[in-house]
């Protein structure tokens, strides 16, 4: 016997995508899976990150937990991270966590011989798979041009200072710690639907409506040059604050305009740490959450004893 | 040290299910669902599903303690229908809900890609 369906259909509308960032709408569906969706994003999307670090050397400035610390929080390019194995799920190391199918090896050397203070960044960190490496920013942010590529700082080294270092990544989740999410920021706000009631702002003064649409802080209303009307001109600028409402009450204009929050209507905004796009992001928490619903699926046997017991035996526990 | 182990948050320990199920005692076409190692990602979605089945008069869920790391829905049900089928129609529809807003947004991707 199988149930009607009530099933829904989702439309989406990428506004703006570059490789870390990307803003799209989502409509048809409710704040249920949008508040989903951000969740698996920020928290169960897997990524690679360094795990464990071996110090060989460090007479740095920086003891060997903290350059461990950091070094965990750099970001590795994670394509691979969908399919690698979790080393806690991995056969092929017995729990040791260090072999090929579910871990990267990085090796850093540095010493400073010179006067010049040495910087050692990520750029320093040489990996044994080269899908797997320090997130380069320098091409990504066209907005400044350096000449000069430079990774992501761990510590400085003075002369004489060294350190050397075996470290291993591994797949993991943001769950676990926050190294492992892929997101930076992913947000997510219902669009806003905004009436004005045309005939009693006519009844106001060139001032009042000047004033009224000063008291909103985010710029959502202004007054056109030429009719002298109010209108809407960035609805999504508004925040909700509901300072509008109020200063139209203060007015003695209760009802001047109505905003509600569409309900089945989002505006994501993902921004990526650079493991993986932003888009691919998105995906990837989509795929998550099925894997998710997928295991919670019932087992055959407990609907086999269920149906053996039925509620007979719900009624015998009960007495 | 005290400090709890790594994976107990989100490993469903040996010997324990995924998802257990319990018929209520006093009440025909209820029960409850426990479900291991999810939280408000799951649960919610959960719900909100089975609240669009008109054969579903009671749907909830709770995260009982932020460290007991389960949560429990619960569904009581018209006889036209059962706790245990909504659940699995509950489960089924987002499965296909998400089916095809995968298609969407990588269609949109997709269109993306190709302006610029
Ligand atoms: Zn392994």
């Amino acid at each position: 016997m199988e149930g009607a369906s009530y099933q829904r259909f989702p439309t989406v509308k990428i506004r703006e995508m570059k490789d870390d960032y990307c803003k799209f709408e989502l409509h048809s569906t409710d704040a249920s899976m949008a508040n989903a969706l951000r969740r698996v994003m920020i928290a169960e999307v897997p990524t690679v990150a360094i795990d464990l670090v071996e110090i060989e050397v460090n007479s740095s400035v920086l003891n060997d937990e903290f350059i461990a610390h950091r070094l965990g929080l750099i970001p590795l390019t994670s394509d691979r991270a969908m399919s690698m194995r979790f080393s806690r799920d991995c056969d092929a190391c017995d729990g040791d966590g260090q072999c090929e199918f579910c871990s990267v090896e990085f090796h850093l050397r540095a010493k400073c011989i010179n006067d010049q203070t040495l910087d050692v960044t990520s750029k320093d960190l040489y990996s044994s798979d080269h899908t797997v490496v320090p997130v380069d920013f320098s091409d990504s942010g066209s907005g400044i041009e350096n000449s000069e590529q430079r990774g992501i700082i761990i510590v400085k080294l003075r002369r004489g200072q060294e350190l050397r270092l075996r470290a291993i990544a591994r797949k993991g989740i943001g769950k676990d710690h926050a190294k492992w999410s892929p997101a930076a920021t992913v947000t997510f706000m219902y669009e806003p639907e905004i009436h004005i009631n045309e005939d009693m702002m006519d009844t106001l003064t060139l001032d009042e409506k000047k004033s009224w649409v000063e008291s909103s802080p985010t710029k959502v209303f202004d007054i056109d040059p030429n009719t002298q009307q109010v209108v809407v001109v960035d609805p999504e600028a508004y925040t909700y604050d509901d300072e509008v409402i109020k200063k139209a009450e203060a007015m003695g204009k209760s009802g001047l305009v109505e905003i509600y929050a569409k309900e089945d209507s989002f505006i994501f905004t993902v921004e990526s740490t650079g493991a993986i796009k932003a888009s691919q992001l998105v995906l990837n928490a989509i795929d998550i959450l099925k894997q998710k619903l997928d295991a919670v699926r019932l087992s055959e046997d407990t609907v086999e004893a269920d149906e053996q017991f039925g509620e007979l035996g719900a009624h015998m526990r009960g007495g | 040290m005290n400090a709890p182990d790594r994976y107990e948050r989100f490993v469903v320990p040996e010997g324990t299910k995924k998802v257990s199920y319990e018929r209520d005692t006093k009440i025909i076409n209820a029960a409850s669902f426990t479900i291991e190692r999810e939280d408000h990602t799951v649960g919610n979605i959960l719900r909100m599903q089975l609240h669009r089945d008109e054969n579903v008069l009671f749907a909830g869920y709770k995260l009982p303690h932020p460290l007991q790391y389960k949560i429990i829905v619960r569904i009581h049900t018209t006889s036209q229908s059962s706790p245990m089928q909504a659940y699995n129609q509950a489960i089924n529809d987002l499965d296909k809900e998400l089916d095809h807003l995968k298609n969407a947004f990588e269609t949109e991707v997709a269109k993306h890609s190709r302006e610029f």
